[in-house]
């Protein structure tokens, strides 16, 4: 893998798909087991996308956009809709095109091309990208929990006032605070400060928000009322001036604020849990953006220190003899608040899409804070979501910091996003999986089954960033294609369209136009194999997996999992059958075997070890994670460090382990380094701190280095364990390992290594089990 | 400590802790509130009011009556004494005589000085009037001082403040007590008082007032008895003389001197008072005899049975026609009345409520806490009926009173409480009867024998009565307080706890309304009871409700919004209400922001019922007190109210048949809000300063069902009102008040309670439950029998108040009144207490208004008028004179009053809805003192003030409420407690316009105290009326030709109404064809 991360399999595009080579037909697409599907990085940056100052041109039935696969007669002036193969003139303004005289589009290389869209009406049929105006700053309404105890209180205000300090000076600031009751502050107010208090125990609909804060008359509209114009001439009402002010203008304000800001003085019964009323928080906040500043980017960023016990959106009874629920719970149907959590945070979903506002989630609590009943919504706006055990700590101090901060490492966070595929006939789309949602819109390539976010061609974005990555389910036609074009066009295309608001507020449209070669499998199933990516099929197999875990009740993962990988060996395995010994399989597949191993072993599937909200956290982000970060977390990376070799990648086994080496452990959501025995006595008698061993101070140094790396380009920002061999928080690498050396063969084991103490089968022991499997008949 | 003490004995400390602290620390301090206030008190009124207004003036006919106003009047700025203390102090000295002390504070302390020990100022030799007048000179002199301002009624609001820099001496403060009362009267009992006056008017001239006077309340009955013999089974005889009374010009000793010219009508009986005297002051003309229409309506009723009105007519001219100058008319005895509450084992018939009396409590509770209709019980159902007259309680168990009186005693049962009876479980009082060596006593209430409780045994001596009894307050005293103990208690007391709610609404920023009360607010803060117990907390609203934040950890208040005015809740648990003590600096801070914080509102809506849910949520776990500054019309929100009146008068058909529709209450919304608020002990009281019609007929509930009030300002001026809004809020908070309070009546057997009327709450049948209770509040108690009583027995009542006191003791206030029995009619019409009488008729009036007629109701209030005096005529009059009116002594009133209710505010059709409403609601809960004067007001002229001298008295003698009396080169105050109307007539010489008001002519009339005897003696008789009031008179300025000058006019009860309202000689008349004609059916 790691070499992989070194290339860069995504290229210009941003695009991987699980079978680079496509079957000609279901029933062949079928017995290929992995599904076609596109891993895709809508936004992600790459010095080669060039970008056009001028609007993009339109096939016009099909309004796929011109792109560099389309045949142009340079006479006629006319070019070929690759998709539907009609003919278009060009407009007067190409009058000048010729072979030699081609528009960046038309570049072979230029695969992918951004437009800059001046006029939000240049695609009428993309109803979302009517963006404000380029002027408009961003807006960031920070919902604060107060129920916490007072140390936590203390560095989340801290966290806060750091962040504002960071803003930039136009971007309007909002704030909501919450416990026992949900607050907006009036920051707009010089006199003194002010709040509107909204009860938490009460439902309380939209339009009721904006009456109540006095913002109502110009609220009134449908809630796609964004579409219309009249928001390029400042803002609509007072509401805005009242709650949302250029940071500018209220740092001062929300500062003392904060410094006054108390924890929710409600008392809190002896044996309860305090009365937290996050639900009514966000949808008060909801209408708040709603009211001030429909269609605008805007981001409510939640900091939940507790679970949701007040009203709408309740995870949990105040009892705290009645603990939070578990997946055990869950199974069983015996989580009471559970379903209704769901359903009214789906309910805020959809009203903060139509608005085209995100919802950050940062939880940090020793227990659970209800992420698995928000996932929704932070899912479907495309938000960002940080779990940590505490305000104080790292994973949040830091991923909350390098949400504001300019620069390289910057989010690069933009709004208003949405996709739109089109793609050759025959191919349909089921559904994405990833921080989006279906638009609903229907059309001829709209699968029947859906998976994800489907029945549409087109989904929005509320909220995205340049490490946004979605995952496109396809199926082809099941009609037997008679007289399709299939035959004199060997080629495929799927085009990804990209619109939305960069942080700087203008409106870009990216459009990413990939070819794929049909293959007839039957004929050869040596292209399709060498078409196979097997990384990318592991992630999409694990975003199956969850999705299905999520959503089909009774579904046993591990189950299926091996079914579907026994299936795929049996397919493109080389063996005889029945004879185990004999079953070998081509390098593309290789490591797919091990992949299904370590993601059975998973979080993402043993989910018993996890709470929901962990389950839903991990799962929030394999969804929108690029591919090597995804696998990342599906397998985790091991690099060695020893005074004999360079820093090298080692295999992920117990056997690894030794007593004069560090390991450093990537899983993703946490980096081990761990510290062999020898190491760790060395370290602790000073060694490093003597000249004579610099270069045991410099192999010390070397993880810690190259974690930092790691960090550096990650949100969340991944919790750093350092640890020593037979030190209590060396479980964080161990639970990661293949237990190859257990007790029950530790006799077997060389010194110096360790052991683990499961009963879980060893990778190897898989492996025979599959190659038995996989050659029956 | 129930150890140490022996159980039932009192509580010696002269502080102790008793009773209202409000007062405790310093006697004066009561006054000193008082003064402040400007208010009077009321009590002492009773006998200042007569005196001052010795004559009458020659009656005039005249024709328009109009009730009284009973609205608070613009106003004067006022006075605003805080600087009571100094003033008191000083004072004393100047006062020679009892005054001193006892004055200043007056009225209003009377109250707590009965703790301390005021008798100080008694000592000071005169007996009976401390307060009396002798000093009042000396008194005034500072007070002058002080208040500038009162008199000028339209004075700016800035006249206050000078007033209050002097400092001193607030005028209000000491009043000069009427006369030199005590000298004069012998300090005989209290009974015998009255007589004394008789032999006095007659006598000489000395007094005048008084004299003539007495008769109405009184007065005459005292007289007559005296100095004549009695006459016939009626007793006071006095015949009708009363109405001769007045004639007295206004000097003081001219009045009886009088010479009797012209007609005086009642001839014989009168022997004492010839009538007088016709001259008049200035204003009215000899009198003029008025013809009576009809021959001979009232022949004068030689009987001495009771005097008759006097047909003054018949003797006069024999031409059948009625004397004005005759009729009967209240002649204010001048002074003060020394009253023991029984004497020789007798229950002492009360004075009358209005005049100044002193009482002594020996054994019957002071008449000021609990009076009765009539002071002897009919024995059967059947002699009450025929009487016509009705058996009711008046109850206002925290009374102020009077400086000179003792204290109420406190006594400590220890933890055992206070001994009851275990039947009934009526309290210990003077009249269980000890029996079987002190072993056992028997119930006054419900005849069941207790066993003594073993250490609160005592022997009998050989009087039957214990040894102990005079050493045990609750053994010998009409009044005691009862130490609660836990018994008594659900929770622990509650502490103070004042909110204050603000409307800031559009309409309350612009007229200055929300500037008045924020700035009342907040001078008033310095007087809430001092003590960690003492808890505030304020909110404005007015679409919305805002809440504040005054924790002291903050830097600044924190407003809290409370936008869903549907579903209200409060924004915080803690810390909207915190100690006074914590939150000063905040409080002032946004008390003075206020104003300007909302200036650029523009919402016009006003969510009263939602803010007062939201506060009383806030409130819900301690209780306390919630004021309520309110400008507009309740428009969103819970409760919302419609403009029903601009309805109603666009939909004239619909309208005129049922307009008093109009003063229920709009919906059960707010009733509902009242009795929770009422369960969790919050009393709400709602100051209106508006400018158009609120509703006070919904908004009335609340402070109603609370146990509160109501405070009416229209229309609103941000010039003059702020002043009164100030006083009356100081008044509100400084007076004698408790919290969370439960009171029971409990009557011996063969009677029992009836109903309660009042401002309270209730939810069982026997109990009132009071979440506010204050020395203004009166409850009106119906009785009814269920049994015969025992003719010479007697009967007692019982009122047992438990209250939580501003400094958080729990008190149970016992007040024990026996009566005795009896089945003679004339007994009841001789001891009928008139004043008590036509309050409670007043009270069930106004309780009808919203639901009859008006129509309906006039002719309901005149036939009860009618039937008593067809009772009398029929059963206790001779026979001889069927051509005369008779009016039995003690009720020749009750014409007039009748007349004068029938033309009041609450039965006019042609008044303001709201108005209406506010006099109905004022009337349910006002004190008998109080409410004389609402109904029938008083008239003084001011533009001789100066030549009053001679009187002694402060305030000049009252003048007949009839046009005939107003002249227009004079200038007049009438007041009724809450509003002056000062008339200046259209030729007033301007050497005395220029003194007054520093203006030569009407057309520019402002008020402003200007340094001349005049103007300051104006200013002095304003103070002294606010003062004896306890109510911060509004002044208004009326000029002839002008609307101002209509009502004016309009409350000259005796005049005849163009549109159909009766002069008082002919209602005399009407009423007297009426019984004819019924004795002759």
């Amino acid at each position: 893998m790691s070499e992989m991360a070194n290339t860069d399999p995504e290229g210009i595009d941003g695009v991987r798909m699980t079978w680079n080579v496509w079957p000609r037909t279901k029933v062949e697409a079928s017995k290929c087991v992995i599904p076609l599907a596109a891993s895709i990085s809508v936004i992600r940056h790459h010095p080669d996308i060039p970008t056009l100052p001028y609007t993009p041109l339109r096939c016009k039935t099909c309004s796929a956009i011109l792109n560099s696969f389309s045949r142009v007669d340079f006479t006629a002036k006319i070019w070929i809709c690759p998709f539907c193969f009609l003919r278009n003139h060009f407009p007067p303004h190409y009058s000048l095109i010729s072979e030699t005289n081609l528009p960046a589009e038309l570049y072979p290389q230029y695969t992918t091309v951004q437009y800059t869209l001046s006029d939000p009406n240049v695609n009428p049929n993309n109803p979302m990208n009517a963006a404000p105006a380029p002027s408009a700053s961003p807006v960031f309404l920070f919902v604060l929990d107060t129920c916490m105890i007072e140390e936590e209180f203390g560095f989340v205000k801290l966290a806060l006032k750091r962040a504002i300090g960071l803003l930039p000076d136009n971007a309007l600031v909002g704030f909501v605070s919450f416990g026992t009751q949900a607050r907006v502050h009036e920051l707009g107010f010089s006199d003194m400060s002010k709040v509107y208090v909204f009860r938490g125990s009460k439902e309380i609909s939209k339009d009721q928000i904006m009456e109540q804060l006095g913002i109502g008359v110009s609220g009134r509209r449908a809630p796609t009322g964004y579409q219309q114009k009249g928001m390029q001439n400042g803002f609509p009402n007072t509401g805005v001036a009242r709650f949302l002010l250029p940071a500018s203008e209220c740092e001062y304000t929300l500062n003392s604020l904060l410094d006054e800001l108390q924890t929710d003085q409600w008392p809190v019964a002896p044996g309860n849990r305090a009365s937290r009323c996050t639900g009514v928080a966000l949808s008060v906040a909801a209408g708040l953006l709603g009211a001030c500043l429909p269609g605008t980017g805007a981001r409510i960023i939640a900091l939940v220190g507790g679970p949701c016990t007040e009203g709408l959106g309740t995870i949990v009874s105040k009892d705290l003899s009645d603990p939070v629920r578990s997946h055990k719970d869950l199974d069983k149907d015996a989580a009471p608040y559970f379903k209704k959590a769901v359903k009214f945070y789906d309910n805020l979903a959809k009203q903060l899409v139509s608005q085209g506002h995100v919802l950050d989630l940062f939880a940090s609590a020793l227990d659970q804070v209800g992420i698995a009943e928000m996932k929704v919504a932070v899912e479907r706006t495309g938000g960002l979501v940080v779990l940590s055990e505490s305000f104080g700590h790292s994973v949040f101090k830091d991923s909350f910091k390098h949400i504001f901060e300019d620069g390289e490492q910057s989010l690069g966070l933009c709004f208003n996003g949405m996709l739109e595929i089109n793609c050759s006939k025959d191919i349909k789309v089921q559904g994405i999986i990833g921080p989006c949602t279906s638009m609903e819109k229907k059309g001829p390539n709209v699968a029947d089954t859906v998976v994800g976010e489907g029945n549409t061609t087109a989904w929005k974005m509320c909220g995205l960033d340049k490490s946004t990555c979605l995952t496109v389910l396809f199926d082809l036609s099941s009609s037997e294609r008679s007289n399709t074009p299939g035959t004199v066009n060997p080629q495929l295309y799927i085009q990804f369209l990209t619109s939305y608001q960069n942080p700087e507020g203008h409106t870009l449209l990216r459009v990413t136009t990939v070819t794929r070669r049909w293959i007839d499998s039957a004929v050869s199933s040596e292209e399709l194999v060498q078409g196979f990516d097997q990384e990318t099929a592991a992630v999409v197999m694990a975003r199956i997996t969850s999705l299905k875990m999520e959503t089909e009740e009774g579904f046993d993962a591990t189950r299926w999992l091996d079914r579907n990988l026994i299936r795929l060996c049996s397919k493109f395995g080389d063996y005889r059958k029945d004879d185990p010994s004999s079953f070998a399989l081509n390098p593309c597949f290789s490591l797919f075997p091990q992949f299904m191993f370590n993601l059975r072993r998973s979080q993402f599937v043993q989910v018993f070890n996890n709470s929901p909200d962990e389950t839903a956290y991990f799962r929030m982000l394999l969804n929108r994670e690029n591919i090597a970060n995804a696998a990342v977390m599906i397998q985790p990376s091991l690099i060695s460090y020893s005074f004999n070799s360079l820093p090298q990648p080692a295999l992920l086994d117990v056997a690894s382990i030794a007593a004069d080496r560090i390991l450093l452990l990537d899983s993703y959501f946490s980096l081990v380094v761990f510290h062999g025995m020898t190491i760790a006595q060395w370290r602790n008698m000073g060694y490093q701190n003597q000249p004579e061993h610099q270069a045991f101070a410099q192999l010390l140094q070397a993880p810690q280095d190259d974690a930092q790396m790691i960090i550096r380009d990650r949100f969340p920002i991944p919790r750093m364990v350092v640890c020593d061999q037979h030190g209590s928080q060396a479980r964080f690498l161990l639970a990661k390992l293949n237990p190859s050396a257990t007790y029950n063969n530790a006799h077997d084991m060389a010194a110096g290594s360790d052991v683990i103490f499961t009963d879980d089968v060893s990778l190897q022991v898989f492996f025979e089990h599959l190659q038995r499997l996989a050659v029956q008949s | 400590m129930a150890a140490p003490v022996p159980p039932g004995a009192p509580r010696q400390q002269p502080p102790p802790p008793d009773y209202n602290p409000n007062y405790q620390q310093n006697p004066n301090s009561l006054s000193d509130n008082l003064q402040n206030l400007s208010l009077n008190r009321p009590p002492l009124m009773p006998n200042s009011a007569p005196r001052p207004s010795p004559f009458l003036p020659p009656p005039f006919p005249s024709s328009a009556p109009s009730p009284p106003l009973s609205r608070p009047g613009p106003p004067p700025p006022g006075a605003f004494p805080r600087p009571s203390l100094p003033p008191s102090g000083s004072p004393p000295p100047t006062l020679p005589p009892n005054g001193g002390p006892a004055r200043p504070t007056g009225p209003p302390f009377s109250q707590p000085s009965p703790f301390v020990s005021r008798p100080p100022s008694a000592g000071n030799g005169v007996v009976m009037g401390p307060s009396s007048g002798a000093p009042s000179h000396g008194s005034l002199a500072p007070r002058l001082g002080a208040h500038p301002s009162p008199i000028a009624s339209s004075t700016t609001p800035s006249s206050v403040p000078p007033s209050v820099s002097t400092g001193g001496l607030v005028s209000n403060g000491p009043p000069a007590p009427p006369f030199l009362g005590g000298p004069r009267f012998p300090p005989s009992g209290s009974a015998p008082q009255q007589p004394l006056m008789g032999p006095l008017t007659i006598g000489g001239a000395r007094v005048p007032p008084q004299a003539p006077s007495m008769r109405p309340l009184m007065g005459s009955s005292g007289i007559s008895a005296q100095q004549r013999p009695p006459f016939s089974a009626a007793h006071q005889g006095t015949p009708s003389s009363s109405a001769p009374l007045q004639g007295m010009p206004s000097f003081s000793a001219p009045p009886q001197a009088m010479s009797p010219p012209v007609g005086f009508p009642f001839g014989q009986q009168m022997q004492n008072q010839p009538v007088a005297p016709t001259p008049i002051p200035g204003s009215a003309q000899p009198p003029t005899m008025f013809g009576m229409p009809p021959p001979p309506p009232l022949p004068n009723q030689t009987t001495a049975i009771s005097p008759v009105v006097g047909q003054t007519g018949g003797s006069l001219a024999g031409s059948s026609k009625i004397d004005p100058n005759q009729i009967p008319r209240p002649v204010p005895g001048s002074s003060v009345i020394l009253h023991d509450t029984r004497q020789g084992n007798q229950a002492n018939p009360p004075p009358p409520a209005t005049s100044d009396y002193i009482v002594r409590d020996t054994g019957n509770c002071s008449p000021r806490y609990m009076r009765c209709t009539i002071n002897q019980i009919p024995c059967t159902v059947d002699l009450l009926t025929t009487s016509g007259m009705q058996l009711a309680l008046l109850v206002q168990p925290l009374a102020l009173p009077h400086p000179s009186e003792e204290p109420i005693q406190l006594v400590d049962f220890g933890e055992s409480g206070p001994v009851r009876c275990s039947r009934c479980k009526g309290y210990i009082n003077p009249f269980m009867k000890f029996i079987d060596q002190g072993r056992r006593f028997i119930c006054n209430l419900c005849g069941f024998t207790d066993e003594t409780p073993r250490d609160y045994h005592c022997n009998l001596g050989p009087d039957g009565r214990r040894r102990d009894a005079d050493e045990r307050p609750e053994l010998c005293r009409g009044t005691v307080e009862f130490v609660a103990t836990k018994e008594y208690m659900v929770r622990d007391p509650m502490p103070a706890v004042y909110f204050f709610l603000i409307d800031v609404s559009m309409n309350a920023i612009q007229t200055g309304a929300t500037a008045a009360a924020c700035s009342s607010i907040n001078q008033v803060i310095a007087d809430l009871p001092e003590g960690p117990r003492t808890m505030v907390g304020i909110a404005t609203f007015d679409s919305t409700i805002h809440f504040y934040n005054l924790k002291r950890a903050l830097q600044q208040p924190l407003m809290l919004i409370v936008p869903d005015i549907l579903d209200v809740y409060t924004p915080l648990q803690t810390d909207v209400i915190v100690p006074l003590s914590e939150c000063r600096q905040h409080l002032e801070v946004l008390l003075e922001s206020i104003p300007s914080m909302f200036q650029n509102s523009r919402t016009a809506e006003s969510a009263f019922g939602a803010a007062i849910k939201a506060v009383f949520l806030a409130m819900k776990s301690t209780g306390g007190k919630l004021l309520v500054f309110q400008s507009v019309l309740p428009s969103v929100g819970i409760g919302a109210l419609s403009a029903r009146e601009a309805e109603g008068r666009s939909n004239i058909s619909a309208g005129e048949k049922e307009a008093h529709k109009l003063l229920q209450p709009a919906d059960k919304t707010l009733k509902e809000l009242a009795i929770e608020f009422a369960e969790f002990q919050v009393c709400v009281d709602v100051f209106i300063t508006t400018q158009t019609y609120v509703d006070i007929a919904s908004i009335s509930v609340i402070p109603k069902t609370t146990g509160g009030q109501v405070y009416y300002y229209y229309p609103f001026s941000a010039l003059s009102d702020p002043a009164k809004l100030y006083n009356d809020l100081r008044w509100n908070v400084t007076r004698p008040q408790g919290f969370e309070a439960v009171m029971r009546v409990r009557c011996s057997q063969g009677i029992q309670v009836q109903q309660y009327h009042g401002n309270f709450c209730k939810r069982i049948p026997t109990d009132v439950d009071l979440p506010g209770i204050d020395c203004d509040k009166t409850i009106m108690v119906t009785l009814k029998h269920d049994d015969k009583l025992q003719d010479g027995t007697e009967c007692a009542f019982q009122c047992a108040l438990l209250y939580t006191t501003v400094y958080g003791q729990r008190r149970i206030r016992v007040t024990t009144l026996s009566l005795p029995c009896t089945n003679n009619l004339s007994n009841l019409f001789r001891m009928a207490d008139l004043d008590t009488q036509f309050v409670c008729f007043l009270k069930q009036a106004a309780n009808e208004i919203p639901s009859t007629p008006p129509l309906n109701l006039r002719e309901q209030v005149t036939n009860f008028c009618i039937n008593i005096l067809l009772s009398y005529r029929k059963f206790c009059a001779t026979v001889s004179s069927s051509g005369q009116l008779i009016l039995p002594e003690a009720l020749k009133l009750l014409p007039l009053y009748t007349l004068a209710l029938i033309k009041s505010t609450g039965l006019r059709i042609d008044g303001r809805v709201d108005d209406r409403s506010f006099w109905i609601t004022y009337v349910s809960s006002v004190s008998t003192p109080s409410a004389i004067p609402l109904v029938h007001p008083r008239m003084i002229a001011i533009h001789d003030l100066d030549t009053q001298e001679g009187n002694e008295s402060l305030i000049p003698h009252s003048i007949p409420l009839s046009s005939d009396h107003v002249s227009d080169d004079g200038i007049f105050l009438l007041e009724n407690g809450q509003e002056g109307l000062m008339y200046i007539g259209s030729s007033v010489d301007s050497n005395i316009l220029q003194q007054l008001f520093g203006i030569s002519s009407v057309d520019e009339i402002r008020t402003q105290q200007y340094d001349n005897p005049l103007s300051k003696k104006l200013n002095d008789v304003t103070n002294e009326i606010r003062r004896r009031r306890c109510s911060y008179l509004r002044l208004k300025l009326c000029k002839k030709g002008d609307p101002s000058g209509l009502s004016f006019f309009s409350c000259l009860i005796e005049d005849k109404v163009p549109t159909g309202g009766l002069s008082y000689v002919e209602f005399l008349v009407h009423v007297h064809r009426q019984i004819q004609m019924k004795m002759s059916s």
